[in-house]
């Protein structure tokens, strides 16, 4: 029981850290956030450290690592915030092959997901919002040798950016199948979405022909996979957040000390202290239960319970802290150079990324047998 | 990264020499809801199964062999402090913040021959102690005590009051931080004493308080006001030098402030809640069909699954010897304002039904359910109030400042 990272995580730390500073300083992430440079420069340099293979298996030409390692990856991009398709494609896509795509699919697929050529988003919510094989409405109907997909999705985490994608669409009453996509294909229109976001699309999908090998490991009811994906996927995104929530944790100490009103440094005020100290706690909070979450999975040990209190925390602290953090800096806190609307911004993207925090209550109230019959 | 201990066969060999041994000498004392309730028999079985863990070293088994503790690594330790556990018999198992807290501070700072004298008779159970920090006019500025510790030949001479001391059924020495240089400057006026209490001058008497709380199993039933007139201390019993008392306060408060083991075993009440709302009924319904309820149970359960984790980790990096710094008073404040938020969670899911103390007055839980109403409410002060702990919080991050306070020494 050590609860510290080990020598090769702390080295794949100290790499991530180099990246960031190298590719996606502050300048370089505002400068993609006011649309004046592009997330997809950075994206070999983010492919060649291995990121976007973490939990590649190595005979995919991914790294193989543990859900920890990822996290680790996770927690440092999160940082940034670094916008794109890692997650989406890395984590997310490359988990839902492996629980539901047959080894033909993994073949094809995998390696270029581990290498940066494809990038994958997953498309699974519509219009009527919800992450339950319920909400999905978007319809593939038989069609030859293969599918029609007809529908809208919405919203679509880096649908823009993405050379694949993965939808989901009811195959039958009871049923919801994943199909893989070629973003160019016919029939599919997709495009970003603007206002109080990063990277959110839509993707409208009329009539798009796909063939047999398209549904994803064949399955029509390829929602178990998805729900096991999920699961999995959870812990990696609340790392993400975590890492975020360190950032703004780190600007709001730093301005304590630095920003003088009424002649002593501002963090000398306990109203302003007690900001600071919600944030370090939901930092923590959200840290602890999203490690102790990917411990399990690691383990094999029953992991759901801890991955959705660890989903509802990191997301609940990541927007909170923001809101703190902005409650410390005041109006320098709205100037978009300064860098914490990157992260308010983000908080916001992923509330309801993978589920929002009431979805992950609901689910631990399931877990926790708290469901009436 | 692990979260649990992974046993070697010789750690689990230690583990079976330790639960044969504990079932053969460990009492069966009932679990009361309310500590006040520990009787004076039940009491003095606590005391004589300590002097036979203390005979063994297990008593304080990651104390220094040579002072009468164990010796034992971590690992030895939780194992043998889990199989304890299932005896709700806690280390120890009784009140004695002089074993926890107390020797730890002398173990830093006291002579070889103090430590000697002093902290074998402690960690085998000889003795129990009490801790005398507050006083009528000194809680949240502890540093402001008014007791007085006046040099008088080979003793010191000891009047004032302290107030929120110890236990039921009496202790045989006490330790406490008192002025011994009027004169001096604020935190260099203080000296920290081992005080008998059996001299005269020292009269203690009960406080009637609405709960009193302590580690589960070893709580300490009641606390008392402590009256000092003129008790002779002698000379030899103060600890870490002339007029150094805070900073030997500051090794045993950094303990207590969210350092302590029995946090790590995560909260009974938890279990004991959650399996009620599965089972029970309102208005001819399960109780888990109101939504808002279920909302309520997940709310408390995550409040309890973050101050676990918070203890865990400051536990395991603790015994790493990693120095925390903010982390110990954040551990605190969560615990105590978890204590709040469950006790409102657990009125709402139970009922009035909370409230009522004895099984044949509707209690559930053998009154645990009402011990705990009260409990949530006395826990907020102990070790420091919530606000104290945030302003601990703030020195050690430097929120509004580049030197960040130094935690007090644990070695």
């Amino acid at each position: 029981m050590d609860l510290l990272l080990n020598e090769q995580q702390r080295m794949l730390q100290a790499a991530m850290q180099d990246l960031l500073r190298r590719d996606f300083p502050k300048e370089t992430l505002t400068a993609i956030d006011a649309g004046a440079a592009s997330a997809a420069d950075g994206w070999p340099a983010l492919a060649s450290t291995g990121a976007l293979g973490s939990l590649v298996p190595e005979r995919f030409g991914g790294v193989g690592g543990s859900f920890a390692d990822a996290g680790v990856v996770f927690e440092e991009l999160g940082r940034g915030p670094v916008p794109g398709p890692h997650f989406s494609s890395g984590v997310l896509a490359s988990l839902l092959l492996r629980e539901g795509g047959s080894a033909e699919q993994q073949a094809a697929l995998l390696p270029s997901i581990a290498s940066g050529e494809a990038a994958f988003a997953v498309a699974v919510t519509e219009p009527e919002y919800g992450w339950d094989a319920a909400d999905v409405q978007a319809k593939a109907e038989r069609a030859g040798d293969g599918y029609a997909l007809s529908g809208v999705k919405f919203p679509v985490p880096d649908a823009d950016a993405a050379t694949h994608l993965l939808v989901a669409a009811r195959t039958g009453a009871a049923s919801v199948g994943f199909f893989i996509v070629p973003a160019d294909a016919d029939g599919l229109s997709r495009r970003r979405v603007a206002g109080f976001s990063t990277g959110l699309g839509e993707v409208r999908l009329n009539a798009v022909a796909v063939g047999e090998d398209a549904l994803l490991g064949g399955a029509a009811d390829g929602w178990p996979a998805f729900e096991r994906a999920a699961l999995r996927a959870a812990p990696i995104l609340c790392a993400y957040q975590v890492g975020g929530t360190e950032s703004v944790f780190r600007m709001a100490l730093e301005y304590s000390r630095t920003r003088r009103q009424f002649q002593q440094p501002i963090g000398r005020f306990q109203r302003v202290q007690d900001h600071v100290i919600d944030i370090v706690n939901h930092l923590d909070a959200a840290r602890w239960t999203t490690y102790e979450a990917l411990w399990k999975l690691d383990t094999g040990r029953p992991a759901e319970a801890s991955v959705h209190l660890a989903a509802a925390l990191a997301s609940e602290g990541y927007y909170l802290v923001c809101n703190a953090a902005h409650d410390v800096h005041a109006g320098v806190g709205i100037v978009r150079e300064y860098g914490l609307t990157l992260h308010t911004k983000m908080s916001r993207t992923l509330y309801h990324y993978l589920g929002s925090p009431r979805h992950h209550r609901r689910k631990l109230a399931g877990a926790l047998g708290l469901q009436a019959e | 990264m692990d979260f649990e201990l992974e046993w070697t066969p010789e750690q689990q060999a230690f583990r079976e020499e330790a639960r044969a041994w504990i079932e053969i000498h460990a009492p069966r004392l009932p679990d009361h809801a309310d500590p006040a309730n520990l009787t004076r028999e039940e009491y003095e079985l606590q005391r004589e199964f300590g002097r036979k863990l203390g005979a063994k070293g297990w008593l304080y088994p990651t104390m220094p062999a040579e002072y009468g503790g164990g010796g034992l690594s971590m690992e030895l330790a939780m194992a043998l402090e889990e199989e304890l556990d299932r005896f709700n018999m806690p280390l120890p198992p009784y009140y004695d913040t002089g074993g926890k807290l107390g020797a730890a501070a002398i173990l830093v700072w006291g002579t070889e021959a103090q430590k000697a004298h002093f902290l074998p008779m402690i960690l085998r159970g000889e003795i129990r102690t009490w801790q005398l920090l507050t006083e009528p006019e000194s809680g949240s500025d502890l540093a402001s005590v008014q007791t007085t510790a006046v040099r008088d030949g080979d003793d010191y001479v000891v009047n004032g009051t302290k107030i929120f001391v110890g236990s039921s059924h009496g202790a045989e020495y006490s330790w406490m931080i008192a002025v011994t240089d009027p004169e001096g400057e604020r935190h260099a006026n203080l000296g920290w004493l081992m005080a008998p209490m059996d001299v005269p001058g020292v009269t203690v008497e009960p406080m009637d308080l609405l709960f009193v709380g302590g580690e589960r199993g070893a709580a300490s039933g009641i606390k008392n006001t402590v009256y000092f007139d003129n008790a002779r201390v002698p000379a030899f019993n103060l600890i870490g030098g002339e007029n150094n008392g805070w900073k030997v306060a500051g090794t045993h408060l950094e303990i207590e402030h969210g350092l302590l083991r029995s946090a790590v075993r995560g909260d009974p009440l938890t279990e004991r809640v959650l399996s009620h709302a599965r089972a029970a009924r309102r208005g001819g319904k399960p109780l888990l069909s109101d939504p808002h309820l279920v909302d309520r149970l997940v709310d408390f359960y995550a409040e309890s699954e973050v101050t676990r984790l918070l203890h865990l980790r400051n536990y395991a990096w603790r015994s790493q010897g990693r120095q925390l710094t903010y982390e110990g008073a954040q551990a605190y404040l969560q615990q105590k304002r978890s204590q709040l938020s469950k006790a409102r969670a657990v009125l709402d899911v139970i009922g009035p039904q909370a409230l009522v103390e004895a099984p044949d007055d509707w209690a559930l839980a053998d009154g645990h359910i009402e011990a705990h109403q009260r409990a949530a409410i006395v826990d907020q002060h102990p070790g420091g109030t919530a606000e104290i702990q945030r302003v601990i919080i703030a020195r050690r991050l430097g929120v509004g400042r580049e030197e960040r306070e130094e935690p007090g020494r644990l070695r």
